[in-house]
């Protein structure tokens, strides 16, 4: 029998390749989801990781950092915040 | 727009109180409606303290830029404490001033402030005059402390805490130096400790030197409290501990 396919409609999901179960310290909002001041998740609202080993919506932590009062300490540790390359989160390279 | 996320977090964090109902915490927008960046919270005294059996109540105001500064919160149960004023009802915790970070909740922060109860710090005091009684009269502040619990914070004429006091040997001598409960002292030794496991700071203890004095060594060295587990030092760390006891009297 010969099949001919005439149309296909495919499906996906994602999620970040950290955190399975985990909302962002900052704003309670699951890591899938996006941080408050977004519309969408994803690339436009992406995540950031702590050499400490923390993960925030880049956004909150931004925020929090850009704050005097944070000292420029993560939130959780109170060590000094310092974002790491994590190839997981990096957007994809635009082909 | 920056005020509906914030409003939707508290809404979140109200929820959360609401489910945990171990913590026997409570917490609502003050005016009873849809305002909720004034809520009113109360939670229970802690056992074995003055403050047993009575409810207190905490008005906290939700600024702007929350979780990016702390919620303002005063009692609005009096309380004699010295790290509250016995008039205003203002809080001295450095959680709710520059020790806050986003990450903290209403909730942390209530639970913060029962634990508090527990522990006065009369050396960082809010009333100066509650301070200096703790500190030269304690029997008396325990006494006004409770007097003040039933009279403000509906606790029972009797608790458990009084039948301790009561029988605590030391209360039948009038001119004893030393009037406060057991568990009070047992709880007040371990404040001292601050976090570090007992053996580890007794060890330098043993040594002559006093306790508040290798704590205060041991955190200026920064030394880790390992989650107030013993565990054996590094010799570097043994050598500095031992400088800074030995160099500054």
């Amino acid at each position: 029998m010969k099949v001919k396919i005439i149309k296909w409609n495919s499906v996906a999901t994602w999620r970040w390749k950290i955190a399975y179960d985990d909302v962002c310290g900052i704003c309670q909002v699951h890591f899938d989801g996006t941080c408050p001041t977004c519309k969408y998740p994803g690339d436009d609202c992406s995540l950031l990781s702590g050499k400490c080993g923390h993960n925030f919506h880049m956004h909150c932590i931004v925020e929090w950092i850009k704050q005097e009062s944070s000292k420029g300490q993560c939130p959780m540790c109170r060590q000094k915040f310092e974002w790491k390359d994590n190839p997981a989160l990096a957007a994809p390279t635009p082909a | 727009m920056a005020s509906s996320n914030r409003l939707r977090r508290i809404a979140k964090e109200l929820a959360d109180i609401q489910s945990d109902t171990a913590s026997k915490i409570l917490a609502e927008a003050a005016n009873g409606g849809s305002d909720l960046s004034h809520l009113h919270a109360s939670f229970p005294g802690p056992p074995d303290t003055p403050y047993e059996g009575g409810t207190y109540v905490v008005d906290i105001q939700i600024p702007n830029e929350y979780p990016f500064r702390p919620p303002v919160m005063k009692f609005k149960t009096k309380l004699w404490h010295p790290n509250v004023s016995s008039q205003t009802g203002a809080i001295c915790l450095d959680t709710l001033s520059s020790a806050w970070s986003p990450v903290l909740t209403i909730k942390s922060a209530l639970l913060s402030l029962q634990s508090l109860l527990s522990t006065p710090e009369p050396k960082d005091p809010q009333d100066a005059e509650v301070a200096s009684m703790l500190m030269k009269n304690p029997e008396q502040f325990q006494r006004v402390a409770r007097e003040w619990a039933i009279k403000h914070a509906n606790a029972p004429k009797t608790t458990s805490w009084e039948t301790t006091i009561a029988h605590s040997p030391s209360n039948s001598k009038p001119k004893s130096q030393k009037v406060i409960s057991r568990e009070e002292q047992l709880r007040l030794e371990a404040a001292r400790y601050q976090g570090y496991n007992k053996d580890l700071i007794d060890r330098f203890v043993n040594m002559g030197f006093d306790i508040d004095r290798v704590v205060e060594a041991f955190t200026f060295v920064n030394i880790d409290k390992n989650n107030g587990e013993d565990y054996e030092l590094e010799e570097a760390y043994m050598g500095d501990i031992t400088a800074r006891l030995l160099g500054e009297p």
